[in-house]
């Protein structure tokens, strides 16, 4: 049955390489494609750890397949062609068998080593030198691993490693902003009259505002949105803010780690041109009486034309 | 042959573990599968004893210490007797052993869905129920060592050396991580806290599955496996190094569920190290047992049994493999949180401690018996589902660990979360929770099919304790050319002794320093104790189970300060007693939420998560509002942690409860003026919570450091 082991072998030695990826991604080199493969180490990874585990299947079938042949030409009485394989052995093959350095089944009386506890008997095999191998390896690597992280020369500290993440953000995100026509504030929000945009803003106020405010704006546990009464003022640039910075006492989320600048300005004209709806079961009117003034009309929205054709 | 000694061996003991361990296997398993389904349909979260929160507890200690640690006694009953040609020393101890064992399986069946608990993952039982494992495990233990000492075989077989192992280690864990000060029968307070109490913890957490589900297994497979297989062992080299590198260098690799946390870079360097150090090891067992079937493989095609135990030993080279894997940083940076983990250890648990455990039942109550399986067929017919139970199970779960990391990693140019909203990462996944439970549900049915299998077989048989003679011991001296180690192999008492060394050695250079050296967890000076309401909200939050869903500990990542807020800082946790930091996030970390949202939000968003974040999967808790703030143990709490160095002010407990109630009355109102009222809100359960929620995080807030 040698045949057998050899499909077995085969198939734990493909799974002893994946062991050995992480070690190969560890390295970080100056190159840009080293840079570039090393900020995506993780698909890397990922990627030849499945390549290998479906090495592995198709691999694992290939031996049932095979193992099912040998079986089928037993039944049959018919002897593998060995003697063919025997004479001619391929120095890969050699290199394997080396690296694994088994007795042969035949020869197995030899390393008996005549233990017998219940029956079981146990067998001399030297340890698998791949298996020592990767021992030592592993030993090796967590020395290494200790000595850099522990007195090493390294930027790999938990918070190394954040502050170096903190400031690329900063730099992409000035970049980023640079480029960008206008960025809309609380200073310089304007009302949208957009049909699409207004629809987005409804989009969002459905699913993250209605909760407290009602899906028609009503009010719930916030306030009536289409009455003429603010608590935190009514202005497009007041609801902007109060949106943007939230009012943490009172109940109200700030938003602004979750909206986009455009997206809140979206909301914040929805919930102005809510005005007058009059809903059904409304809130009662809490805070004060806003009433726009002549100089900031709603409707005229220059500043985000750019912005907007961007999105 | 006049001086041979007849006698039975105990085989009705093992014949119990068996039972015990089928009937614990389907209700530990039909328990994951209601947390499982909870996660897609939140409705079957129908009282307090059955959330989430309290369900996820009962299922891990219901598969581990009651299934596996019945599978357990079950092999080391069998397989002792034979391999030491001896009666186990006791059939007091056996019998105690049996029912002691089941009678700590019920009480944790009645205990965790009331809420008791220490909040320790996999240790959550409280001080009374752990007073008792000690003594049973002790009782195994006297149990195992007296049936060695009267055995008739000179040398201690490799499966042996395992059951040693494990005995001496869980006992050491055990009583470690419960080091506690009793508040009342169902509450303590543990004496370790913030960081130390997180390093121990999960150096008992990595080392349960290290010394319980791990070294005991692999001594049941030195022993079924060449039983099954009828084959020699394939390297008794093999078995001496893997043995000895796994027990020392195991015990080390704790720290690696804490990487990225306010564990000092130290320790989480350790953990990593050892980790990687720990894959030839574990794969040696692996070897061990693949190559044993070397000359069997014919008759794998047809044997169940042997099916059942090569993909046992194949998922348990899988995982341990993937386990050193997921202890490197970078990619622990990814995994960490998610249901990664949750697909990881289920490749071990339903791959390596189900199959091997079906594969030794199928094997061994026939034996039992006296009888032949009932139906080869229907075995045959449960390996396939519970291998097609198993990918279904693992599949989708790595899938969505994958998903919801990516998503909440992914930043907008413009510098925003592109998920800002926790909630998107989850629904996205709830298709691969249900994936999940389906294949749950078919790895249950495989079970169900093996118990009616096995109760067939039974029945066709009668138990019979067999009789066997032989000659006593007559003790051998060291042999020309044996191997060295056959010298301990003939000393059990040397051996459990160098192997408690051994595996003493890693906790002790991992937790000392941090328990005695100062500077490993730098002071913060405004970082003040729990008030006493908060307390009680603390321990309702413990009861409740919420760590179970939520951590406390924003990691030093731009995509964890963004979302949460600062990162954690070890000095921040010096007063949490236990520590919370958890382990999954199904829901978002919450050590930075107090001050984020207002006391109406967290009202209405307990009485139904729905109604604040809609498509939310987290149970309404409707008993909280209704439930009384239990004040009578207040006191006794301030003075237990005045004990362990807690700075309240001298002869505080006695106005705890007026403070309490100070605070709950400032709460109510505040939550009448926005528009939140309820007729004695103050005394109940909900104002308690809101309180301890509004803290967290807080006192350390970058504006609030005073350096």
């Amino acid at each position: 049955m040698n045949q057998l082991n050899k499909y077995l072998k085969r198939t734990l030695l493909l799974m002893g390489g994946i062991s050995l990826l992480p070690l190969a991604a560890n390295a970080k080199g100056g190159s840009p494609l080293m840079e570039l493969a090393f900020e995506n180490i993780f698909l890397i990874l990922a990627g030849l750890v499945i390549i290998a585990a479906a090495a592995t299947l198709i691999n694992m079938v290939f031996n049932f397949i095979e193992l099912q042949k040998l079986r089928l030409n037993q039944e049959l009485g018919i002897e593998k062609e060995e003697v063919t394989e025997a004479i001619q052995i391929p120095s890969w093959k050699k290199i394997y068998d080396k690296m694994w350095n088994l007795v042969p089944k035949d020869k197995e009386e030899t390393i008996d080593l005549g233990h017998d506890y219940d029956g079981i008997r146990e067998l001399d095999n030297k340890l698998p030198p791949w298996w020592v191998g990767m021992f030592y390896g592993t030993i090796i690597f967590a020395v290494v691993y200790l000595y850099i992280y522990q007195w090493g020369p390294n930027e790999w500290s938990s918070l190394q490693e954040y502050n170096i993440a903190m400031e690329d953000a900063e730099i992409q995100k000035e970049k980023f902003l640079a480029n960008s026509a206008s960025v809309v504030d609380e200073n310089t929000v304007v009302y949208v009259d957009d049909k699409d945009r207004l629809l987005l803003g409804e989009e969002i106020f459905v699913k993250s505002c209605a909760a407290c405010h009602g899906v028609q704006g009503q009010g719930i546990v916030g306030p009536n949105l289409t009455d003429d009464y603010w608590i935190h003022g009514g202005s497009i640039q007041s609801i902007f803010k109060t949106i943007k910075y939230g009012v943490p006492e009172k109940g109200m989320i700030a938003w602004a780690s979750q909206l986009k600048p455009t997206t809140m300005q979206n909301v914040a004209s929805y919930i102005q041109s809510l005005k007058g709806t009059n809903p059904p079961n409304p809130k009662d009117k809490e805070g004060e009486l806003y009433v726009p003034e002549e100089s900031t009309p709603i409707g005229s929205n220059d500043a985000v034309e750019t912005e907007d054709a961007k999105n | 042959m006049s001086n041979l000694e007849t006698f039975k061996y105990d085989d009705k003991i093992v014949r119990n573990f068996a039972i015990a361990t089928a009937i614990w296997g389907v209700v530990g398993m039909l328990v994951g599968l209601l947390a499982a389904f909870q996660l897609v349909f939140p409705a079957l979260n129908f009282s307090a004893e059955t959330a989430f929160g309290r369900i996820r507890p009962l299922h891990t200690n219901a598969v581990i210490f009651a299934f596996v640690g019945n599978g357990i006694f079950m092999g080391v009953y069998y397989s002792l007797q034979r391999l030491l040609k001896a009666r186990m020393w006791s059939d007091f101890l056996s019998k105690f052993n049996f029912w002691g064992w089941q009678s700590i399986i019920l009480l944790a069946a009645i205990s965790l869905p009331l809420g008791f608990t220490s909040s320790h993952e996999y240790a959550e039982l409280e001080w009374p129920i752990d007073i008792l494992i000690a003594v049973v495990w002790v009782a195994f233990g006297l149990n195992m060592f007296g049936t060695i000492i009267k055995r008739r075989e000179n040398h201690l077989y490799v499966a042996i050396w395992f059951y040693i192992a494990t005995w001496v280690t869980v006992t050491v864990l055990h009583i470690f991580n419960n080091l506690v000060i009793p508040v009342s029968l169902t509450q303590s307070i543990p004496v370790f806290a913030g960081v130390q109490d997180a390093l121990i913890q999960w150096w008992y957490g990595h080392n349960a599955v290290a010394f319980f589900l791990t070294t005991p297994y692999l001594g049941l497979m030195y022993y079924f496996l060449p039983k099954a297989a009828n084959r020699p062992v394939y390297s008794y080299k093999l078995s001496i190094i893997h043995f000895w590198g796994l027990i020392f260098i195991y015990i080390w690799a704790g720290p690696h569920h804490l990487l990225y946390t306010s564990l000092p870079d130290w320790a989480q360097s350790l953990g990593t190290a050892f980790s990687i150090m720990l894959i030839a090891p574990s794969w040696g067992g692996m070897l061990n047992g693949l190559l044993t079937l070397r000359g069997a493989w014919d008759r794998v095609r047809q044997d169940p049994i042997l099916k059942f135990m090569v993909v046992a030993i194949s998922a348990y080279g899988m995982a341990t493999l993937e386990g050193p894997l997921l202890s490197i940083k970078s990619i622990n940076a990814i995994s960490h949180y998610t249901d990664w983990t949750v697909a990881h250890v289920h490749v071990g648990t339903l791959g390596w401690n189900g199959m091997l455990t079906f594969g030794i039942l199928y094997w061994l109550i026939p034996k039992l018996y006296n009888t032949k399986l009932y139906s080869g067929k229907m075995a045959n017919w449960h390996f396939w589902i519970a291998t097609l139970g198993t990918l279904f199970y693992t599949i989708p779960l790595y899938w969505a660990g994958w998903t919801q990391s990516l998503m909440w990693k992914q930043f907008e140019p413009d510098g925003l979360l592109t998920y800002g909203n926790f909630l998107e990462t989850v629904t996205v996944i709830i298709p691969m929770y249900a994936l999940r439970a389906l294949g749950g549900t078919i790895y249950v049915l495989g079970v169900f099919l093996m118990v009616y299998n096995l109760w067939k077989t039974a029945k066709t048989g009668t138990i019979e304790n067999t009789e066997v003679s032989f000659p006593p011991l007559k003790k051998v001296k060291k042999q020309k050319g044996e191997h060295w180690h056959r010298w301990i192999e003939r000393r059990p008492i040397q051996m459990l002794i160098v192997a408690t060394i051994v595996v003493l050695i890693g906790g002790l250079v991992e937790i000392f320093p941090m328990i005695l050296i100062d500077k490993n967890v730098p002071k913060i000076t405004n970082v003040q104790p729990y008030t006493p309401l908060e307390l009680e909200g603390r321990d309702i939050y413990i009861s409740e189970g919420c760590v179970g869903c939520h951590s406390q500990m924003v990691r030093p990542f731009r995509s964890e300060t963004e979302r949460y807020g600062d990162f954690s800082k070890s000095g921040e946790f010096v007063y949490d007693r236990p520590f919370l930091w958890g382990s999954k996030r199904t829901g978002p970390d919450l050590h930075r939420v107090g001050a984020k949202y207002s006391h109406s939000w967290h009202y209405s968003h307990m009485e139904d998560p729905t109604s604040m974040s809609p498509g939310s999967i987290m149970p309404a808790y409707p008993w909280l509002f209704t439930r009384e703030i239990n004040t009578e143990y207040t006191a006794a709490k301030i003075r237990v942690l005045q004990t362990l160095n807690t700075p309240y002010p001298e002869n505080y407990a006695d106005k705890a409860v007026a403070d309490l109630e100070k605070q709950a009355k400032e709460i109510v109102a505040a939550l009448k003026s926005q528009g939140i009222e309820q007729e004695n809100l103050e005394t109940k359960q909900i104002t308690a919570l809101i309180a301890y929620l509004q803290r967290l995080g807080t006192d350390a807030k970058p504006e609030n450091i005073t350096k």
